[in-house]
């Protein structure tokens, strides 16, 4: 399957150096002032859970684990609450003074017909570039 | 309801480059779009006719020229699937931006 069809990518400069990005990120009190509150640790293979309102459908309960780290760059982490497993993968990247910060989220699951046929006519970077773009246009529309 | 679904005019690349260049560069004369491609003008014109069905694009006279321009409407329903993890997501970097402010670990 293409992860391209199934997957949200998002990114957002920050005008502060990687290592205080870095920080935001990997601390565990930091991390539940701007996402969520977790017993998170910067530690391969660390298993952690964010917890947050409960909706319909959805506990409030996210498990994670914590797949991959190279600090100041990278960290892989599986997703996993409600009806999702997926996985976050956070890239940090030095531009100019500050950080561009990329997320990823793959692995929603096109059981949906009308995603799946999505999924097959558009894999290959066709949602994650062009149709990314449109919807800016229709956000800004 | 348009004549073609959205996911038959999304199949093929040219048709999806159509779309590309109009987002990018706004409404096309047809001349315009047909020096783009390595195609007859009666394909071009049948990929066009094609995506107008599909309700993804709209075509207008301006003097004698066939003005294309894209119509998102229909992109709708499809991007509607993800969007709110995208929103989600696009939420918390704000947040993020916002908590670094406040942040004064430097």
């Amino acid at each position: 399957m293409t992860t391209e069809a199934t997957s949200i990518e998002v990114d957002q400069y920050l005008p502060h150096r990687p290592a205080k990005v870095w920080r935001a990120l990997t601390d565990r009190d930091r991390l539940a002032a701007w996402l969520m509150p977790s017993d998170f640790a910067p530690i391969v293979g660390h298993r952690f859970t964010f917890r947050t309102e409960p909706r319909a459908g959805f506990d409030g309960v996210v498990h994670c684990q914590v797949l991959d780290l190279e600090p100041e760059r990278l960290m892989r982490w599986s997703w996993a609450g409600g009806t999702l497993d997926s996985v976050v993968t956070w890239t940090l990247r030095p531009e100019g003074r500050g950080t561009r910060l990329f997320l990823r989220h793959e692995g929603f699951d096109p059981e949906d017909p009308l995603q799946r046929r999505a999924q097959q006519i558009m894999g290959g970077g066709w949602r994650s570039h062009i149709m990314r773009a449109l919807e800016a246009d229709l956000a800004a529309s | 309801m348009p004549d073609v679904d959205v996911f038959t005019a999304l199949a093929n690349p040219a048709r999806r480059e159509v779309l590309r260049l109009l987002r990018d560069g706004g409404p096309h004369p047809v001349a315009e779009l047909a020096r783009r491609f390595d195609m007859s003008r009666p394909s071009l014109s049948e990929h066009l006719r094609l995506l107008k069905d599909a309700g993804l694009v709209t075509e207008r006279r301006a003097g004698r020229q066939r003005l294309y321009s894209l119509r998102t409407e229909p992109l709708r329903e499809l991007a509607g699937w993800l969007a709110p993890y995208e929103r989600f997501w696009q939420d918390r970097l704000h947040d993020l931006a916002n908590f670094l402010e406040t942040d004064d670990d430097d």
